[in-house]
């Protein structure tokens, strides 16, 4: 599970862009690269995330997103925290029809220091402890209550989303609870993305056996704990909590895609917890995020804050970075969405054909160390290259390559082993049952789909997207390779 | 009755008149008999005594009021001074202060304490406007809220969600073409009638006007009354065994009042014992039923006059007491109204005057406290002060015999007693413990002098008997504790040191063998 630990001395990634200057703070160093939208272009600023329930997505360059599909959100939402003492600076909640989504209200010059743009109490949140004894912050569950047991059953090392679901449900029933009225602002059962909601034919729809498998073993430990607990003969304080499993496996699907886990200080108690935090998970994913939550001890107040020497521009979708280093296949079955830019997702060739890396790198001026790598573009100006994305920098990672320090590498060498990489990424396109224009169409002729299908057919679409994009950067490197 | 002000002389042992004001009686023809004006002394709380003008002297009631002669004078406000300054610009802050009640300057940001910065940057987050469509479904419904719902029905709802954007957020140029006429207008728009209107009851309710407790179209009534056994709110402790009814704890009067007369049947309680709704019930209606004939008691004393109203409580006045009678009366004997019922109050007499004025106690006024039971009476205002209860009535030449069982034995034995009670032994228990105590000492010594023969040496043995008696008593834990006894004892230090020397011991052996560090305090002198 991610954990974003603040620290206080972010690594920096210079770029000499003036414009999109990404600065990360976290704990685990990013890649940062940013969009080639220069200044010369004057190109429209890609919307890189798009709002879905209630994370967003890289949106490939092709679709974009139209403002106007942005409502902001009901006054009541941020009425409910703003009265609980939650505050929120310059920073609007918009919905869009993929989900509710944090924006800029106003533009933010780079600054030294991190600004706040949220900062939630402790009351507001859910907060289980990661490990034994599990406390609870706040503590709602009175005891003696018949929750209790259930969450003690649970298997400590792996049943986390089991607990926070039960802690959910438990919260919606409990009278007085914030849950309850924030519980209408999250995706409804229809709309959530997560797929334990998937049904089989959704998991078909995947094309790809090891993520449906995983699934369906989700969703039956889910099923599985439901009627354990959830048998009839329960007493109605439990009963009443869910009903039927759908629901409960809607709190799972909740739980999991929504759950922040991080070290907590409380008082002298240090402890990792993971936390149902309610603005805070409104928040969308990003590969390049420009927020991170950093826990303020002293009132017990989580912060959202910009990272440190980002500008923002008005409408900015803030954005934080779920999973770090994680395939897509991750993000699918955690959270429910996919990218098709995904800079770790990973492609697995059987082949020997390996190519020289520094090349590559050199031709996409990709730069920084491997596990941080950045498109640079700046200095060597690239006029409107705009290729240059996650997937690329994926490439970067994935495709078998070698390096050996002043080696050159020798031309004919290369180019077979291009055309050989590019020959499994065919082989392996052509294994998939549809390509990508036929998923795209599909998607397109389908407006009302399910949210799991709608997922099910993205995740396949950007599986082949990337692959295709690889195809397409061994293609470009073959013909800008210096010899 | 008491607390009727009404204007009312009243005659006491002497003829007393209380006049209010020496004006009225410097008006009046017939002063000379109000000289005597006598202001103040009044019986405390009892009365309130208003001199009742009659209409011909009203008029001249009227204050004199101040009048100035120029109606229309404005005055110039003119000071001597020059106003001071109410403000300056302050060379700390650059900024207009007041003259007067400054504060400090508040410190910058940078000196704020820890925490305050952001406590006012919470604090001056502005409130959220904006009013919600929806509303909140408290946990049953997640998801209710959002704009965009499921996909299904997207293409309308995207329209209806289009439609339904909150107006008051930034959109407005929307909202200012679709809506011009309703914000522009100049018509009112009314609220047409609810469709159901009160009636009846809830009317009456609505209203405010007097209505029964409960809408008698509603109301039932009350079927199978339990007893107070049956009733699930009967909380009654069992009486514990106590030796007299008196130590039971006492009803409030109110409840016994509302006992009382459930019982005569006046009121119909769910129970026997009414409960504090019931209680606070006739409370509040025992109020406003006595406001209510308060009102109209006196309401009847301005109609009918103060002589027709008193004659109630005067039986032998049998004249004829309506007004205009007073009136003739007076018109012929210029009688006024006081004299009048000063003379009418002459013909009572004392029983009814206390009857009027309620200070008898023994003449119950109260009809249902003339009905109660005794032991409600009892419960309520206690019993006879003098002989509570049966029991106590005494017979007063009874003499009565004070005499107990030891009768004939005046004085106790103090030395049995004492006995008895083991704060006395006998002389030969006595003699027995000292003899016990005694044995033990001359054990002692048979064992001292069995160790004074077992030294060899010729040590003094003065420190001698007492430390080690006590010593060979306790064996090795004083010997160590106490190692001056140790020094100053060589036989037993013999004893501890003779494995010493026999092993030669390394220092950590000696250490560990030792006790503490003073064992390595060797006295030299003794050492051979």
């Amino acid at each position: 599970m991610a954990s974003s630990l603040p620290l206080h001395h972010p690594t920096h990634c210079f770029t000499s862009n003036p414009k999109l200057k990404n600065f990360h703070h976290g704990c685990s160093p990013r890649p940062s690269y940013s969009f080639a939208t220069d200044t010369q272009n004057h190109a429209k600023p890609i919307r890189a995330t798009t709002e879905s329930p209630p994370y967003p997505i890289y949106q490939p360059p092709q679709v974009e997103e139209s403002v106007s599909e942005l409502e902001p959100a009901d006054p009541d939402f941020y009425k409910i925290g703003y009265v609980r003492s939650m505050r929120a600076y310059g920073i609007d909640f918009k919905e869009g029809p993929d989900g509710f989504g944090v924006y800029a209200a106003k533009d933010v010059e780079p600054l030294r220091r991190a600004r706040v743009i949220m900062e939630i109490p402790l009351e507001l949140m859910l907060t289980i402890s990661q490990k034994l004894p599990w406390m609870f912050f706040p503590d709602i569950i009175p005891i003696g209550h018949p929750i209790f047991d259930i969450i003690n059953s649970t298997n400590p090392e792996t049943d986390w989303d089991l607990r926070l679901a039960c802690l959910l449900l438990y919260a919606f029933d409990r009278e007085d609870n914030f849950w309850q009225l924030y519980g209408d602002f999250l995706p409804s059962v229809e709309e959530c993305t997560s797929l334990l909601l998937a049904t089989e034919e959704d998991l078909l729809e995947l094309q790809d056996a090891k993520l449906a498998s995983a699934m369906r073993e989700q969703q039956h430990r889910a099923l599985e704990f439901w009627e354990k607990n959830w048998h009839s003969s329960v007493p109605l304080k439990i009963k009443r909590l869910a009903r039927d499993p759908e629901r409960f496996i809607w709190a799972v699907g909740i739980a999991q895609s929504r759950c922040i886990s991080m070290q907590l200080r409380i008082g002298a108690l240090v402890q990792d917890s993971n936390m149902l935090i309610p603005y805070a998970d409104m928040l969308n994913h990003s590969f390049q995020p420009n927020c991170f939550f950093h826990w303020r001890f002293k009132d017990r107040m989580l912060e959202v804050m910009i990272n440190a020497g980002q500008r923002i521009r008005k409408g900015d979708p803030m954005t934080v970075d779920y999973l770090s280093g994680q395939k897509n296949d991750m993000f699918m079955q955690r959270y429910g969405f996919s990218s098709s830019v995904n800079p770790w997702d990973v492609i697995q060739f059987r082949g020997n054909a390996r190519i020289h890396l520094d090349s590559f790198l050199s031709v996409f001026n990709i730069s920084g160390l491997p596990e941080e790598y950045y498109h640079n573009t700046g200095r060597l100006s690239n006029d409107g290259d705009t290729f240059v994305d996650g997937a690329v920098i994926a490439a970067a990672r994935t495709i078998p390559t070698w390096s050996d320090g002043d080696v050159p590498p020798i031309p004919s060498m290369e180019r077979k082993a291009v055309k050989e990489l590019q020959e499994e990424c065919q082989q392996m396109l052509a294994e998939f049952p549809t390509t990508s224009e036929q998923d795209q169409k599909i998607l397109d002729s389908m407006p009302e789909a399910r949210r799991t299908l709608e997922a099910a057919i993205k995740y396949r679409l950007h599986r082949k997207l990337f692959i295709e994009k690889v195809i397409q950067a061994l293609e470009i490197y073959q013909e800008r390779i210096l010899f | 009755m008491a607390s009727v002000s009404a204007t009312w002389l009243y005659q006491d042992r002497g003829l007393r008149v209380i006049a209010s004001a020496d004006g009225f009686v410097a008006g009046k023809p017939y002063s000379k008999n109000f000289q005597s004006s006598f202001v103040g002394s009044f019986p405390a709380g009892i009365l309130q005594v208003r001199l009742r003008l009659s209409n011909s002297q009203r008029r001249a009631l009227l204050l004199p009021c101040i009048k100035c002669e120029k109606e229309d004078e404005s005055f110039k406000e003119v000071s001597v001074e020059r106003p001071p300054y109410y403000s300056y610009m302050d060379s700390t802050s650059g900024q207009l202060e007041p003259a007067s009640g400054a504060r400090a300057s508040i410190p910058g940001q940078d000196l704020w304490p820890e925490g305050t910065a952001s406590r006012v940057r919470a604090a001056r987050a502005p409130e959220p406007t904006g009013k919600s469509l929806g509303s909140p479904s408290y946990g049953k419904n997640p998801g209710s809220r959002r704009k965009y719902k499921t996909s299904v029905a997207a293409p309308e709802s995207s329209n209806v969600s289009l439609e339904s954007s909150d107006p008051l957020e930034s959109e407005s140029s929307v909202d200012t073409t679709e809506e011009p006429s309703a914000v522009s207008s100049d018509y009112v728009v009314y609220e047409t009638e609810p469709d159901q209107e009160e009636t009846g009851y809830g009317l009456d309710k609505k209203l405010g006007l007097p209505h029964p407790f409960v809408d008698p179209k509603v109301k039932k009534p009350i079927e199978n009354p339990l007893t107070s056994e049956e009733l699930w709110w009967n909380w009654k402790k069992p009486e514990k065994e106590q030796w007299s009814r008196w130590q039971r704890r006492r009803p409030d009067a109110e409840t016994v009042f509302l006992k009382a007369m459930a019982e005569t049947g006046q009121v119909k309680l769910y129970g026997e014992l009414p409960t504090l709704t019931e209680t606070s019930l006739y409370r509040a209606r025992r109020h406003l039923f006595k406001e209510e004939r308060v009102r109209a008691e006196q309401d009847r004393l301005q109609r009918i006059g103060p002589i027709a109203y008193y004659s109630e409580w005067v039986k032998a006045w049998k004249r004829d007491t309506s007004l205009e009678a007073v009136q003739k009366h007076f018109e012929e004997t210029g009688e006024d109204e006081n004299t009048q019922l000063i003379e009418m109050f002459s013909h009572q007499t004392d029983r009814e005057y206390r009857i009027m004025m309620g200070t008898d106690i023994r003449i119950p006024r109260d009809p249902l406290a003339m009905r109660m039971k005794e032991d409600q009476i009892k419960q309520i205002w206690g019993g006879d002060p003098v002989y509570p209860t049966v029991n106590y009535i005494q017979d007063p030449d009874e003499v009565i015999d004070f005499r107990g069982p030891d009768f004939h034995e005046p004085t106790p034995s103090m030395l049995a007693y004492l006995k008895e009670h083991g704060k006395i032994i006998s002389r030969e228990e006595l003699e027995k413990i000292l003899a016990n105590e005694k044995t033990e000492e001359l054990e002692m010594t048979d064992v001292d002098e069995a160790m004074a023969r077992a030294v060899d040496i010729g040590e003094d043995d003065d420190e001698g008997e007492d430390s080690d008696v006590e010593v060979e008593e306790e064996a090795e834990e004083k010997i160590t504790r106490n190692w001056s006894v140790l020094k100053s004892t060589p036989e037993l230090r013999k004893s501890k040191g003779k494995p010493k020397k026999e092993i030669p011991l390394s220092l950590e052996e000696a250490v560990d063998d030792s006790e503490n560090l003073t064992d390595f305090l060797l006295d030299f002198e003794e050492e051979d």
